[in-house]
């Protein structure tokens, strides 16, 4: 089965007609749901202000100047299309598997659903893949030709390299000019410090960021037995432990690494979504757009 | 210092082992992981590395130490200190004491002109007992009840010094080495560290045995212990010798023998009874008489005797039982007053036979001279139709079977060619449950056959296997033999003189080196000195070994005068024995194995008439009546209804326990290689033991207590490092 196939029967079967949401309204228009802050050419009247020197004259309001002898402009609301930048971290420790799929592949179907809501509801949607760099950059589109080439790419992302969002996120950061939604799809499994600046650098380019944290359950319980040899993804060296005896604190670790990733990104005005490879990705999906 | 009470379980030490062997274990079993969050395990051992060493080393630690603690409490540590009372023979007493009373309450003890040695022993050891302290456990073990089942110490040591006060000196022997060797094993039935074992003894030398090294060697080494232990704990007892002052031995008389001066005893001819008397003293004794009864009646007038100091003599009485049975014949010395008048009279049961039976096995069953026991049966039986002591059957070797021999009391095998093992079987039977086999060899005797089936190795009936027949040149005659037998009873003063014609020309040379030297027991020896004749114990009948022919094949001795005596005496010491035996030693049991079934009316009286418990028990896999220990000496009597005559037994005290020159301190002491404190009295033994001042503890509950401590710890450490947080959600 494609992906495609998948997240129509993931998407469409089970979530019918929901659509996305954003918190703050974007320059696209999209039926209302996006609105604009941009006054200027649209087709939604929102009222009248006084002419000031430089404004366009075409749009002076000739009938309000016949009635009252005033120069007012005409102002309309815009609604705007919401461009989605889907970034889709591909770094070896999303190869990861505990059970059916893979963190990553989790990851691809999150990418592909959340795509196909936007492209349904005439959203513009790019995608990024990236590891230690950036590997794939589409720009937001928002046709369905498009979404098959976002698809197409997703079907051929693979996990490698090493874990290093911090640098590519500030470069998309400085590569998308125009306010947007930014998606990140990731185990977060970076340095927190310098991922959280590089989300704010994303925030003061006035891009919202949604995060999705994918994570495998195993990572959180961590329920290794006796002696161990962990082979590392991204190529560390490998480690014998003896998990009973390692496992507090190695969740003490993680709970510590979360906390500082859950905090940051309440600082920053960032949704941060913590998702299982085992849980359903349509709950998934409804929690993450809030209709529950 | 510390000792340990439980040092079997030293192996035990080796579980701490175990933990290290778990862990090592557990490290080799390594398996896989391809893992993703790689950065909190480096994260986390960046942080923890040093500590989650430390942990595991504090953990295998905490494990190991656990078992080595209950390993150690298990082992009874102890820690001692020196009490530092007292003077040099003062004993030191380490905790809580663990003591074995040995008292020697042997026929000995009863020495003495005002009061019996036993007495003073018995105030030496109740002051030994008001020496200890409560919660002292104690043991006592008296000579008299050597075999009975061991007995749990006592804590009581008030009750143990009535008991003790209120005990009898029994009729028993001295055996010093054998009362110190189950003393040995009842410390181990203690469980007080300190242990002492005090041997009560009325000092007498010839009980302490010290002619029998081996003995003395292995308790020596048993009491040395390991030589790390300290003097005076369960390893390596403090030995105490509580000995009152010799009682003297100036003067006693005993009978020390009463017997027959044959082997054969037979009804209505005239035998002597010798009655030995022994002067242990060092006086020469003054004139006593001796007084003899058969069955309670007194037989012959008295007869005074002199016994020079050291000396003994003979009263010997000629006596003519009038017919078949058992007798009791008893001596004692009249008119005389001793150390110790216990060993001043002497019982023995006499069986009387009318005649023995005895079965001659040739190789053809005729009469008079020819073949192998012509020569034999005359001998034996001259006057065919006139049977005297000995009742003769002869026949072939083919007419030998195995139910023919419960018949007779003695068999003769002369010169035979072969036996059918079922034969050999059923000889060995016959003489361990108490036959006599008398063996002649001769030209037919096939060495082979007979050392594979009669000797085989030493194990078979035949005393010993045979080597080559040799034939020697000049043929040797019987130079030497074992005078003090019974079996040359019947020679005169002028035995040697018996053997000067009587040439062997051919014999058997005997291989005695398959058997211990003390087994064998040489009766003649040529005077080339080969063996001749050698007699062996087997079970509870004998065997005798004739090394050449019965006849005259390969010897003049059947032509010579001192063949007859020598044939008689030997198959009459064989047909001797009373099976089971009625002459006892106190602490014997009457054991009468005649029962086809258990007889109705059977009772038995002990010398003053009062009746004994009898019961039913088996004897050499036969049914037989068996009556309660007999302690005091004298004549016992049996009444079986369906015999017509009752059945005597007499038990007499040991010979050896008249002799009471003392032992030496000296020479108590190195018995036990110097390590032995001596009390004469009751006061030297209280002035030298310290029941207040003893300092000790033992440390197994702290051993626990620690353990359990560490237990709490490596579950506190386990439960640190193992937190079971599956499936906790990080929220």
């Amino acid at each position: 089965m494609s992906l495609l196939q998948s997240v129509q029967q993931e998407v469409i079967e089970r979530l019918g007609n929901l659509s996305i949401t954003a918190r703050q309204a974007v320059e696209s228009v999209l039926a209302g749901q996006h609105r604009s802050v941009r006054r200027g050419l649209s087709v939604e009247f929102a009222g009248h202000r006084e002419y000031q020197p430089g404004d366009d004259l075409r749009r002076l309001d000739w009938l309000v100047w016949a009635r009252s002898d005033r120069y007012d402009i005409r102002q309309y609301e815009e609604e705007t299309k919401l461009r989605a930048a889907i970034v889709l971290d591909t770094s070896g420790s999303m190869g990861y598997a505990s059970g059916a799929q893979s963190k990553l592949e989790y990851a691809r179907s999150l990418a592909a659903a959340l795509g196909f809501l936007m492209i349904r509801q005439s959203d513009a949607v790019g995608l990024v893949t990236c590891d230690t760099a950036i590997r794939e950059f589409l720009p937001p589109g928002s046709t369905m030709a498009h979404f098959l080439n976002v698809l197409a790419a997703l079907e051929k992302v693979r996990p490698g390299g090493e874990t290093s969002l911090s640098p590519v996120i500030d470069e998309i950061a400085e590569r998308l000019t125009r306010r947007g939604l930014v998606i990140l799809i990731s185990d977060a499994f970076d340095d927190p410090e310098a991922f959280l600046k590089s989300i704010q650098h994303l925030r003061h380019r006035k891009q919202e960021v949604r995060l999705f944290q994918i994570l495998d359950s195993q990572e959180q319980s961590f329920p290794f037995r006796g002696m161990i040899e962990f082979v590392g993804l991204e190529h560390e060296p490998p480690l014998k432990l003896d998990g009973d005896r390692i496992r507090a604190h190695y969740q003490g670790v993680f709970e510590q690494h979360q906390g500082r990733l859950r905090s940051g990104c309440h600082a920053a005005g960032v949704q941060l979504e913590t998702c299982l490879t085992n849980e359903e990705l349509f709950t998934v999906l409804i929690r993450a757009l809030g209709l529950r | 210092m510390i000792d340990f009470l439980n040092p079997i379980l030293f192996g035990g030490l080796f579980a701490i082992s175990a933990p290290i062997i778990i862990h090592l274990l557990h490290r080799r079993k390594v398996k896989r992981v391809d893992w993703g969050a790689m950065r909190f395990l480096l994260e986390m051992l960046a942080k923890r590395r040093r500590r989650l060493f430390l942990d595991e080393l504090l953990l295998l630690l905490i494990r190991a130490l656990v078992i080595a603690f209950i390993a150690f409490a298990m082992l009874r540590p102890a820690l001692h200190r020196r009490n530092g009372g007292g003077n040099g023979t003062a004993i030191s007493r380490q905790g809580r004491t663990a003591a074995v009373l040995l008292v020697d309450d042997s026929v000995s003890s009863m020495a003495g002109r005002a009061q019996p040695a036993f007495d003073a022993m018995k105030k030496l050891g109740v002051a030994y007992l008001e020496s200890l302290a409560p919660g002292d456990e104690v043991s006592l073990l008296l000579m008299s009840q050597l075999g009975a089942p061991p007995s749990d110490p006592v804590f009581d040591i008030e009750g143990l010094k009535s008991y003790l006060l209120a005990l009898k000196p029994s009729y028993v022997a001295t055996d010093i080495p054998a009362l110190v060797d189950p003393g040995l094993d009842q410390l181990k039935r203690h469980i007080n560290p300190g242990a002492e074992l005090v041997l009560v003894t009325d000092g007498r030398k010839d009980g302490w045995h010290e002619e029998d090294k081996v003995r003395w060697d292995g308790l020596r080494e048993r009491l040395r212990g390991p030589k790390s232990a300290a003097v005076g704990t369960r390893q390596r007892p403090q030995v105490i010798a509580l000995s009152p002052a010799s009682v003297g031995f100036e003067e006693n008389l005993a009978i020390t023998a009463v017997g027959m001066d044959r082997t054969l005893v037979s009804a209505g001819r005239p035998g002597g009874i010798r009655v030995t008397v022994s002067n242990f003293g060092i006086q020469d004794g003054h004139e006593v008489t001796v007084q003899m009864t058969v069955n309670g009646e007194a037989a012959g007038s008295n007869k005074p005797i002199v016994v020079p100091a050291g000396g003994q003599q003979e009263a010997v009485f000629t006596y003519t039982f009038p017919e078949p049975g058992s007798y009791a014949v008893e001596a004692l010395l009249l008119n005389h007053q001793d150390l110790l008048p216990a060993d001043d009279r002497r019982a023995v049961s006499i069986q009387v036979e009318s005649s023995l039976p005895v079965l001659l096995v040739d190789d053809v069953a005729s009469p008079g001279l020819e073949n192998k026991l012509g020569f034999l049966q005359d001998a034996l039986n001259p006057e065919t139709d006139h049977p005297g002591p000995f009742r003769v059957t002869r026949i072939s070797l083919a007419q030998l079977t195995a139910s023919i021999l419960q018949d007779y009391r003695v068999v003769v095998l002369g010169d035979a060619r072969v036996l059918e093992p079922s034969m050999v079987d059923a000889l060995e039977r016959f003489v361990v449950g108490g036959g006599g086999i008398l063996v002649g060899l001769g030209p037919d005797t096939d060495r082979e056959l007979v050392n594979r089936y009669w000797a085989r190795n030493g194990e078979g009936f035949l005393p010993c296997p045979l080597a080559e027949a040799v034939t020697p040149a000049i043929s040797p005659i019987p130079a030497a033999m074992n005078l003090g037998h019974p079996v040359f009873g019947g020679f005169g003063a002028k035995s040697d003189e018996a053997w000067k014609a009587a040439k062997v020309r051919s014999y058997f040379k005997l291989d005695t080196k398959k058997v211990k030297a003390s087994d064998l027991d040489p009766l003649l020896t040529l005077d080339n000195g080969d063996l001749l004749v050698a007699e062996r114990r087997r079970g509870l009948g004998l065997v005798t070994l004739i090394a050449t022919s019965l006849n005259a094949d390969w010897t003049d001795l059947p032509l010579q005068a001192a063949y007859v005596p020598l044939m008689r005496g030997i198959v009459g010491h064989l047909g001797s024995f009373i099976i089971p035996p009625r002459n006892l030693e106190p602490g014997g049991q009457i054991i009468y194995a005649r029962v086809k079934d258990p007889v109705k009316g059977m009772r038995a009286e002990d010398p003053s008439g009062k009746p004994l418990k009898l019961s039913l028990a088996a004897w050499e896999g036969r049914d037989a009546i068996v009556s309660e220990p007999l302690m005091d000496p004298g004549v016992y009597v049996l009444h079986d209804p369906n015999q017509p005559k009752p059945i005597h037994y007499a038990v007499a005290v040991s010979a050896a326990e008249s002799a009471l020159a003392p032992i030496s301190d000296r020479e108590m002491s190195r018995n036990f290689e110097d390590g032995l404190s001596i009390f004469h009295s009751p006061e030297e033994a209280a002035a030298s033991l310290y029941p207040d001042r003893r300092l000790s503890v033992e440390l197994w509950k702290w051993f626990l207590l620690a353990a359990l401590g560490l237990m709490f710890a490596e579950a506190w450490l386990t439960r640190r490092q193992t937190s079971l947080v599956f499936g906790r959600t990080v929220s």
